[in-house]
């Protein structure tokens, strides 16, 4: 019965929100939007939720003295600043200058700097793939190799060449790859979607 | 009193009233491409697994092994569920990988509990948290391990990609199973290296297009493309709909204490709560 319950609201809300990607209609433009602003009111709620159960855990560490006490420290600071210079009289909100200048000059540095480590651990990535498998290894360094070499910065008529090589490996094996993934993903989630939909379940097969 | 003619008139004019004020939004050809491949995939949809060939998809046979072998090494296992989640602002096709990692989680799940290992599960959105709690929680009832559960522990580390990838790194460890499963963007590297760094077994799955080097490169079994939702498939979604059903109430209960603290701040003079929470 609950799960009959959950299958028929399943079906009627993402029918809902199909139909009202199809066709132009008052009545189902309010509907459909009324369940989306339900969907964002429950996603605020867990936000809210997951904001409150990190704070809890933080507070746990540091106050069984283990784990990473410097780390939970940093990070409850950082929640309350945030908080604070969000919440505080007189403030507007997410678009404070003390929020948005605690998003520009300290989050977005510091995500920067976290990405900036991608070169790094790609190479790290290539050494553990060389360990695990070395033939598939080898052919994705060799095909990156080619790239590289084709996307040099060389001029005259090599230059013309190697350009016309990249964007030709660009436009037909890689893009032909590409899209014959994305094509298998495609049908794939929409059959994974329609079985989530309609409650389908090993059982059922 | 109004006759059944009445009755039957009234409801075919609302009917037709309703056709008469609609058009379509993305013209006749389009409209019917999308029924017809709906139509289509229903019969796909309906039983799957029959169609098509199952193999050891990702190695996920080996799970049991693998966790037997860190039960008795004394090692942990860990699951990441990606860095798409199910309600942040991520593409539709990333955030319905966190929805097919629950399967893999079940099963990975099931294992831990069977061989008493703990297990951590991560994720930066708290959505998902609720989901993989509700998904654990059936593993040690469907495993008959309740007495295990305390081992299993969900963990919300933070809003966003970053998040994700700097508690990956900061947090690395040699487990004894490690696995990463959803969608992931250009973080990926980052998040695979430090979840799977050196675990005894790992598994990297996803879908994500543009992030199918990672998971080759990095796990020691790997789920990529249409392979990705092909195993969940395979493993099959053992009591999804509970999940959501369990996951959906704390969700509504925790919505509705939300909206209550909210009206009272604001009715008390307090900051607008919500506004800022949503950025609006």
């Amino acid at each position: 019965m609950r799960r009959s319950i959950l299958a028929g609201t399943v079906l009627v809300t993402g029918l809902l929100v199909l139909l009202d990607l199809m066709i132009v209609n008052p009545s189902l433009d309010v509907a459909a939007g009324a369940v989306n602003e339900l969907l964002v009111l429950l996603a605020a709620g867990a936000a809210v939720g997951g904001g409150a159960t990190l704070v809890a855990h933080h507070a746990r560490t540091l106050a069984a003295g283990g784990g990473d006490s410097t780390g939970s420290i940093v990070l409850l600071v950082g929640m309350a600043a945030i908080l604070l210079a969000g919440l505080r009289p007189g403030s507007t909100g997410s678009s404070d200058p003390v929020v948005v200048w605690l998003v520009a000059a300290l989050l977005a540095p510091i995500a920067a700097s976290v990405f900036a480590l991608l070169f790094i651990f790609l190479l790290g990535a290539f050494r553990r793939g060389f360990t695990l498998r070395v033939r598939e290894t080898s052919l994705m360094a060799g095909a990156a190799a080619v790239v590289i070499a084709l996307l040099l910065p060389v001029g005259g008529a090599a230059g013309d060449w190697l350009a016309a090589g990249a964007g030709w490996m660009r436009d037909v094996p890689l893009a032909g790859v590409f899209r014959g993934l994305l094509i298998g993903i495609g049908i794939l989630v929409a059959v994974s979607a329609a079985r989530s939909l309609m409650a389908l379940d090993r059982d059922d097969e | 009193m109004p006759n059944l003619g009445e009755l039957a008139s009234y409801l075919v004019s609302l009917v037709t009233d309703a056709v008469g004020s609609s058009s379509m939004r993305l013209g006749a050809a389009p409209t019917v491409s999308i029924l017809i491949v709906l139509l289509a995939l229903l019969s796909l949809a309906a039983r799957p697994g029959v169609r098509w060939t199952a193999s050891d998809l990702g190695g996920l046979a080996r799970v049991g092994r693998m966790m037997a072998l860190a039960a008795e090494a004394g090692n942990d296992a860990t699951i990441q569920l990606g860095s798409a989640g199910v309600s942040r602002a991520a593409s539709a096709t990333d955030r319905f990988q966190t929805l097919g990692a629950l399967p893999l989680l079940g099963h990975v799940a099931d294992a831990a509990a069977r061989a008493g290992v703990a297990l951590r599960v991560t994720t930066n959105d708290p959505v998902a948290a609720l989901l993989a709690q509700s998904t654990l929680a059936q593993a040690h009832e469907r495993t008959a391990t309740p007495e295990r559960a305390s081992s299993a522990a969900v963990e919300y580390v933070g809003e966003g990609r970053p998040a994700a990838a700097a508690f990956a790194l900061a947090t690395a460890q040699p487990h004894g199973v490690a696995v990463v499963a959803g969608g992931l963007a250009e973080e990926a590297i980052l998040v695979l290296d430090g979840v799977l760094g050196d675990a005894e077994w790992s598994l990297a799955a996803t879908a994500s297009g543009s992030q199918l080097a990672g998971p080759l490169l990095s796990g020691d079994a790997s789920l990529v493309g249409p392979a990705f939702f092909q195993a969940a498939g395979e493993i099959g979604a053992r009591g999804q709909a509970r999940t959501a059903v369990l996951a959906a109430n704390r969700l509504i209960w925790g919505a509705i204490g939300l909206l209550l603290v909210g009206s009272l701040i604001t009715w008390a003079g307090g900051p607008e709560v919500a506004a800022f929470l949503t950025g609006r």
